[in-house]
C-alpha cells in the first residue's frame, strides 16, 4: 500500500531536516517543502476520481451542481491555504503566516458568498406572508 | 513518487555544509556565503518544479 510508503518518507525527511538543521537551516527547511509536496501530491492525484464520484453522489441527492462547485472550490483553497500557512509558520514567520490565512478565510467568504444570498433569500420568501 | 528528489536534496545539503566549514576554517567567508547561496538555489530550482506541479494538480482537481 501506498501510505507505508508515505510514512517512511516522512521520518525519513525528518530524520535527514534534523541532521542539517544546524549546519544549514535553509537546506533543512527546503527538504521539509520537498517532502510534504510528494506527499500530498501522491494523495491528491488519487484524489480528482473520489471527487468525482462524490459530486455525483451529492448531484443525485437533489443537490444544485452550482452549489457543489463551490464547496469543492472552497475545499481547494483551503487546501492550498493550509499547505503554505504551515510551511511558512514552519520557516519562523508567523505574521505572514496569519496574513496568508487571513486572505484564504476573506477568499472563501467571497467564493461561498452566492450561497450565503441564496439561503437569505430563502429565509426570507419563508417569513415574508403572502 | 520521486523520491529521488528528497535524497539529492539531502545531498546538497551535506555537501554545501561541508564546503561551508572547510572554507570558514581557510578564512574564505565570501566564498562560504557564495556557495551557501548557489546549493540554495539549486535546490529551490528542484523544488520549484515540485510546488508548480502540486499546485497545478490541485487547481484542477478542485475547478479552482
Amino acid at each position: 500500500m501506498e501510505i507505508f510508503g508515505l510514512c517512511v518518507i516522512g521520518i525519513l525527511t525528518a530524520v535527514m531536516a534534523l541532521l542539517l538543521r544546524r549546519q544549514s537551516p535553509q537546506t533543512a527547511m527546503l527538504l521539509s517543502i520537498g517532502a510534504g509536496t510528494l506527499i500530498i501530491l501522491s494523495v491528491v492525484k488519487n484524489l480528482v476520481l473520489t471527487t468525482q464520484s462524490i459530486s455525483t453522489l451529492l448531484q443525485e441527492s437533489g443537490i444544485s451542481a452550482d452549489y457543489i462547485v463551490i464547496l469543492f472550490k472552497v475545499l481547494g483553497i483551503c487546501f492550498l491555504t493550509e499547505f503554505t500557512c504551515d510551511t511558512v509558520t514552519e520557516a519562523g514567520m508567523l505574521s505572514l503566516a496569519t496574513n496568508i490565512s487571513f486572505a484564504g478565510k476573506v477568499t472563501v467568504l467571497i467564493t461561498a458568498l452566492p450561497l450565503f444570498r441564496d439561503l437569505l433569500t430563502s429565509i426570507t420568501t419563508m417569513v415574508q406572508p403572502s | 513518487m520521486n523520491v529521488d528528489m528528497i535524497f539529492k536534496i539531502a545531498a546538497i545539503g551535506i555537501i554545501v555544509a561541508i564546503l561551508n566549514q572547510l572554507l570558514v576554517r581557510s578564512g574564505r567567508e565570501e566564498q562560504a556565503l557564495l556557495t551557501t547561496i548557489a546549493g540554495l538555489v539549486v535546490a529551490l530550482m528542484m523544488i520549484i518544479s515540485q510546488i508548480s506541479d502540486l499546485f497545478t494538480t490541485v487547481k484542477s482537481t478542485f475547478g479552482l
